[in-house]
């Protein structure tokens, strides 16, 4: 179980997959002009993580190596249109809004990365903990982006009217330039608290050490 | 929407990395060198050209009227992919220089955002055939020029004073950031 | 031998995705398609509130080669005419843009709705946001700016039209198909009035749609809704 969390865990700060390892950028800022897009998108993403992890960790034995790439790809592919089509039918504003963003979940490196790198390797349980892990770490940066950005760049927080109504939004926020301006802010505090969560670590360990002496 | 207009606007006033995120991935990992950053970009305008030709036929004369438009996704990413094997193939049989310079990023382009987001996009935006074309010219020349002016930023950087809380990855995104503040200005362009 | 294995091994799976995706697809068919039916409905619904049926109407095409009429719908409330609704699609800056157009019978726009609009997030598509004013004081969305106004009027932005802030190609583009559209709805109109004051004047004339002309306007106010002859100022929150 411990082993589950830390798996868990290292998705979220650690390794963020858009703010460390630098992946899976291409849907991601662009979508948050405003929180209900952040929240869609991060949660769509995470569906198709979850579930191409658990498919092919469940099928990693008869995958064979050689042609395991477009295998890949093709689960991947089936569970980005699954999203795109219930999209569509069920959530059809959504679904517009984000428009080329759900079919390019396809190429998105996050899922192509962990299912390279871990799915095909590792247990269901520890997929299912990595790709929770991923995709909450993928979501809180798109939703805390997302909410800067409308905040202050429209005044509302998934559409409702929040900064008093004397406010001139900022347009900068909403525009393409000030999502790469918060998105830097972003990864530069996300590097600030890593340091910090490492020198504490540190500690803990130099602590222990002297303990155990 | 004539041809002239949809190479500008493709290219420059929404210019696909520093107007749109896409493709970002490539364009923070191959920007460290300048050489890298071109091959990059002449390798995607090909493969982009290329993956048009090959899914706008197949989706208009055979997914559409099979009412199989449901299997877009998965057929466009598997025909990307596999054209990007022959073309590795074909390059390293018939012309090994070539390859031997353009491949390390041949692979890399299967999961690159900007050659898919242009097959899709050709069939939202219902271009014709030359359109749909003239817009993956278009596209692709934006992501070179997106990743040439990166790589000579990030060359000037080497040698200036950066702030400690922005070193590393921030101050790419700021300087895309001010890219794409000028490129914003390109909108004067179409009237 | 191995590679044919390999070979059958990718069918397989591609096989079950495809299978996979067909049952999907079965299931959501028909919520999709019902999407745009349901979206039609509320827009024209959302624009003549007091209408009770909307009928097609045949052969009605643009005169600009750009901009295409994708339906027609004659509006009436009963049997008593409402107005046009139109749904057109023109050259707009991400591609085309599809919007659903209603002209009452005073020659004025009675509203407008996106029905399709592929533009920049925060630039263009807040054509579509109905949180985003064109003027804040008033609270008037940009659609909503084009609610009353007399499609006599310019449509030129920077004169009577409110630009998106950054995104004049497409204010400009969507200004453009909304008075095509309603250019066209009133010569429409004042024709069937023609073709119907000339049938009543016929021994056997069938019963004509709309009433005689009047003097004045030239075309009936049959609208129940009684609005003045004043421009209307565009309703707070309209989208």
């Amino acid at each position: 179980m411990k082993k589950l969390y830390s798996i868990f865990k290292q998705g979220i700060i650690f390794d963020n997959p858009l703010l460390m390892l630098m992946i899976g950028l291409c849907s991601a800022i662009a979508v948050t002009t405003n929180v209900s897009n952040g929240i869609g998108m991060g949660l769509a993403m995470t569906f198709v993580l979850l579930f191409s992890e658990i498919i092919i960790s469940l099928f990693r034995k008869l995958i064979p190596s050689m042609i395991r790439i477009p295998i890949f790809i093709i689960v991947i592919a089936a569970f980005t249109t699954i999203v795109d089509l219930v999209m569509k039918a069920y959530f059809p504003d959504l679904s517009k809004s984000m428009g080329v963003f759900i079919p390019l979940i396809v190429v998105n490196c996050i899922i192509m990365g962990r299912v390279e790198a871990f799915a095909s390797k590792q247990d269901l349980l520890s997929v299912i903990a990595d790709a929770l892990g991923m995709g909450l770490g993928y979501t809180w940066v798109l939703v805390g982006l997302a909410a800067i950005r409308e905040l202050l760049g429209n005044g509302t927080f998934a559409g409702i009217q929040v900064m008093p109504a004397s406010y001139e939004p900022i347009l900068f926020f909403i525009l393409p330039p000030g999502g790469f301006f918060v998105f830097s802010l972003f990864i530069s505090l996300n590097i600030w608290l890593k340091k910090k969560m490492e020198a504490a670590a540190r500690r803990k360990e130099l602590v222990s050490k002297k303990e155990a002496a | 929407m004539d041809l002239g207009k949809i190479l500008l606007l493709s290219m420059l006033v929404n210019n696909i990395v520093v107007m749109r995120f896409i493709a970002l991935c490539s364009y923070i990992g191959m920007t460290s060198d300048l050489g890298q950053s071109m091959g990059m970009g002449y390798a995607v305008t090909f493969v982009t050209v290329l993956a048009t030709a090959a899914t706008w036929p197949i989706y208009h004369y055979i997914l559409l009227p099979l009412d199989l438009a449901f299997l877009q996704i998965l057929v466009f990413i598997l025909v990307i992919a596999s054209l990007v094997q022959l073309v590795e193939f074909y390059l390293k049989k018939n012309i090994p220089g070539l390859y031997a310079a353009m491949g390390i990023y041949l692979p890399l382009i299967t999961t690159n955002c900007a050659i898919c987001a242009v097959t899709f996009e050709n069939i939202t935006n219902n271009y014709n055939f030359i359109q749909s074309i003239v817009y993956a010219i278009g596209v692709s020349l934006g992501y070179l020029l997106a990743m040439i002016l990166l790589a000579g930023i990030r060359d000037r950087m080497k040698t200036s004073p950066v702030p400690k809380f922005l070193q590393g990855t921030p101050i790419l995104f700021m300087a895309t950031s001010l890219i794409g503040i000028a490129f914003m200005g390109f909108a004067g362009l179409i009237k | 031998m191995k590679k044919t294995k390999l070979g059958v091994i990718l069918m397989l799976y591609a096989s079950i995705a495809c299978a996979s995706l067909a049952i999907v697809y079965a299931f959501t068919k028909d919520s999709i398609e019902r999407q745009s039916e349901i979206q039609l409905q509320t827009s024209l619904k959302e624009i003549f509130p007091q209408a009770s049926t909307f009928e097609l109407v045949e052969d009605l095409t643009s005169p600009e080669p750009n901009i295409k009429f994708e339906a027609v719908y004659e509006v009436k409330s009963d049997a008593v005419p409402l107005g046009l609704a139109i749904k057109a699609s023109g050259p707009s800056y991400g591609g085309n843009a599809t919007l659903l157009v209603g002209i009452d019978l005073h020659r004025s726009i009675a509203g407008v709705r996106i029905v399709a609009l592929n533009d920049t997030p925060g630039l263009g598509m807040n054509a579509s946001n109905p949180t985003y004013y064109v003027d804040k004081v008033k609270k008037v969305t940009f659609l909503g700016q084009f609610e009353g106004k007399y499609i006599a009027d310019p449509f030129e932005v920077k004169k009577d039209v409110e630009a998106i802030t950054a995104a004049t190609i497409t204010s400009k583009s969507l200004a453009k198909i909304i008075k095509t559209a309603g250019e066209t709805a009133i010569a429409y109109m004042d024709q069937k009035v023609m073709m119907a004051s000339m049938e009543a004047e016929k021994p056997n004339g069938e019963t004509s749609i709309v009433a005689p002309p009047t003097a004045s306007t030239g075309f009936p106010i049959g609208s129940s809704e009684g609005k003045s002859k004043e421009k209307i100022p565009p309703q707070a929150g309209g989208k």
